[in-house]
């Protein structure tokens, strides 16, 4: 516990007071009154929720199938396939999609075979591209958080319902989600922490138009070497994250008090 | 027992006689090769043992900043721009130049390419433009055509925040409205603002271009000439220009840090790097560019560096001082311009 809350604590003092350079709160103020950082900031937020909200529309599904097959071996095989994403390198998986979203690339070629369109579509180094590759990095964490919780969702328990007559929309409103709010939970914030500190994905799908959170606490960092307005953003991002992940906790929990 | 008697002298010799240390922070690119260039033939000659400390630029100037009162780096190599921002920290100790034997064996360039003596240039590099021959047909012969019409849409350039970024900008700004030393970079700013919609990004490391030109992405870009080499590895038909307005030119410098323990051997450091030997031997292997001016390679070599008279003559070099007083605003500037 210490050795996580100090490093923080001291980020946290770091960006409110130096001993070289006095108080520097001034400079929280500084980031939200630039156009700029407000949109970075509110591009990255945006970015997040977007990937959290369609990884869980996807994720779902696809756990539940996985739970629902029944043979041991080939279950174990799915779950390798849904890691196996998160095993390849960043900068590999990153660039490949270059290979699929570039103008000669995968999409646009099928898009061009199929007269959809007469020219290369521009794909990479756009919102688009950052959020496909965000989406692909992260998909898994959600589909394995909610693997688990729908495994410990003892198995009678929807059959009971069933037998009572319940409907499928509402057994999926009622059992399934309160059930597995817990995996729910987990999954988004997961998701949703990837998402904000991301670096590599956002550096080489979007590159310096999508400028995105991480990638201008890089610049602040390493090229002018502003380290007060770099402590600032990274307490900018931890705090939204920490708000974010607390507001979905209590959404859940209302949930199951129902 | 005699084996741990023999060990013991053996230490008690080396504790005695003392082989020196020297403590050198560098990128960790070729290291092979620099020890053999290098660390080995430095040792016999000297005696003195090269530790290296590995980092890439800023990474190293933070380190050097967080131990300003008890260094640790006697010699630091660093590009530039991030050798100008550790003389802004008070990091750096002029350098004396009459202690060095080959000082006078050195382009002009090199000798004092921040001011103040507080850098050697000890390796050089351009920045000239790379084309893809087979898809455009004309040729390509100044900065100027990457306004041209027939190349929309397939040009990358480099990104404000990296290194060769700011000194294009001084330089299109020099090409466009006849001055380099704008503190807002106005014309610059303006073209390439004109030129946004048209870039497929711009770059900030050379394996990115690389694998966009690979790709059929980019057919055309500004090029630094330590990567050349891989360019001309993919086999694509790709031609260097060396345009009318001149190339960029770029050093890579040595520096003595303030209160280094060992300064002596910190000397002997900077003028072994840029001697003649090893010049020659770092050129041979395509590690660095000559700045030694003694230094002959054959054209096949050649054609991989930065040299050779005509090529060293078209270089242009911009005041480092300038961009590291301008670079926050530029980069803000950047920043509203291309991520808004």
């Amino acid at each position: 516990m210490i050795f996580f809350l100090l490093p923080l604590l001291a980020m946290f003092a770091e960006s409110v007071y130096q001993p070289t350079k006095g108080w520097v709160v001034h400079r929280y103020l500084e980031f939200f009154r630039q156009r700029l950082s407000r949109t970075v900031y509110v591009r990255s937020l945006l970015m997040g929720f977007s990937v959290t909200f369609v990884a869980l529309l996807i994720g779902y599904p696809a756990a539940m199938a996985v739970v629902s097959v029944k043979n041991d071996s080939l279950r174990s095989l799915l779950m390798t396939l849904l890691v196996f994403p998160l095993m390849t390198n960043p900068v590999a998986r990153t660039f490949s999609w270059h290979a699929v979203l570039g103008r000669e690339g995968l999409i646009n070629n099928l898009l061009l075979t199929l007269k959809f369109t007469d020219s290369p579509v521009r794909l990479l180094y756009t919102r688009g591209a950052v959020f496909i590759g965000l989406l692909q990095l992260f998909l898994p964490l959600m589909v394995i958080s909610l693997t688990s919780a729908l495994e410990n969702l003892p198995k009678d328990v929807p059959l009971a319902a069933r037998s009572l007559g319940a409907s499928a929309f509402n057994l999926f409103t009622r059992i399934y989600l309160p059930l597995t709010s817990e995996g729910i939970v987990t999954g988004c914030t997961l998701v949703f922490t990837g998402c904000i500190t991301a670096y590599v994905t956002p550096a080489v799908l979007g590159g310096s138009r999508v400028l995105m959170l991480s990638t201008l606490l890089y610049q602040k960092a390493s090229i002018t070497l502003d380290w007060t307005m770099a402590t600032v953003i990274a307490v900018i991002m931890f705090l939204s994250t920490v708000a974010v992940n607390t507001l979905s906790r209590a959404i859940s929990t209302i949930g199951v008090k129902k | 027992m005699r084996k741990f008697f023999v060990l013991l002298i053996a230490l008690m010799v080396v504790f005695v006689l003392g082989v020196q240390k020297l403590n050198v922070s560098t990128w960790g690119f070729n290291l092979d090769l620099l020890d053999k260039n290098i660390t080995k033939p430095f040792l016999e000659k000297y005696g003195i043992q090269i530790e290296r400390e590995l980092g890439n630029n800023s990474v190293r100037l933070s380190k050097l900043i967080t131990q300003k009162d008890n260094p640790v780096i006697d010699v630091v190599h660093f590009a530039d721009y991030f050798a100008m921002l550790a003389v802004k920290n008070g990091l750096l100790q002029p350098i004396d130049v009459s202690k060095l034997s080959n000082y006078k064996d050195i382009y002009d360039f090199a000798k004092d390419p921040i001011g103040g003596n507080y850098a050697i240039g000890y390796t050089v590099y351009s920045m000239g433009i790379v084309y893809r021959t087979d898809k455009i047909k004309r040729a390509i012969t100044s900065w100027k055509d990457f306004w041209s019409k027939d190349v929309a849409g397939r040009i990358s350039l480099p990104d404000i925040t990296t290194t060769q970024g700011p000194v294009m900008m001084m330089h299109f700004n020099k090409i466009f409205a006849g001055n380099a030393y704008d503190p807002e970079l106005k014309a610059a700013f303006q073209k390439v603002a004109e030129l946004k919609k048209n870039v497929v990004t711009f770059y900030k490391t050379s394996s990115e271009l690389i694998n966009l030109f690979k790709m059929g992405e980019v057919w055309m870009a500004p090029v630094t000439r330590f990567s050349w080499g891989q360019f001309l590895e993919t086999g694509l038909p790709l031609a260097w220009v060396v345009p009318e307005e001149g190339m960029l030119g770029f050093t890579n410098v040595l520096c003595i840090v303030k209160g280094a323990k060992n300064l002596d051997g910190a000397y002997k450091y900077i003028d072994f790097l840029i001697s003649y030997e090893v010049q020659l031997a770092e050129a041979m292997d395509l590690v660095d560019s000559p700045v030694n001016v003694k230094v002959k390679v054959p054209p096949e070599i050649a054609e991989k560096l930065t040299y050779g008279e005509e090529h060293i003559k078209s270089l242009v070099f911009y005041d480092i001082k300038f961009i590291v007083e301008n670079y926050d605003k530029w980069i803000s500037k950047w920043n509203e311009l291309i991520a808004q």
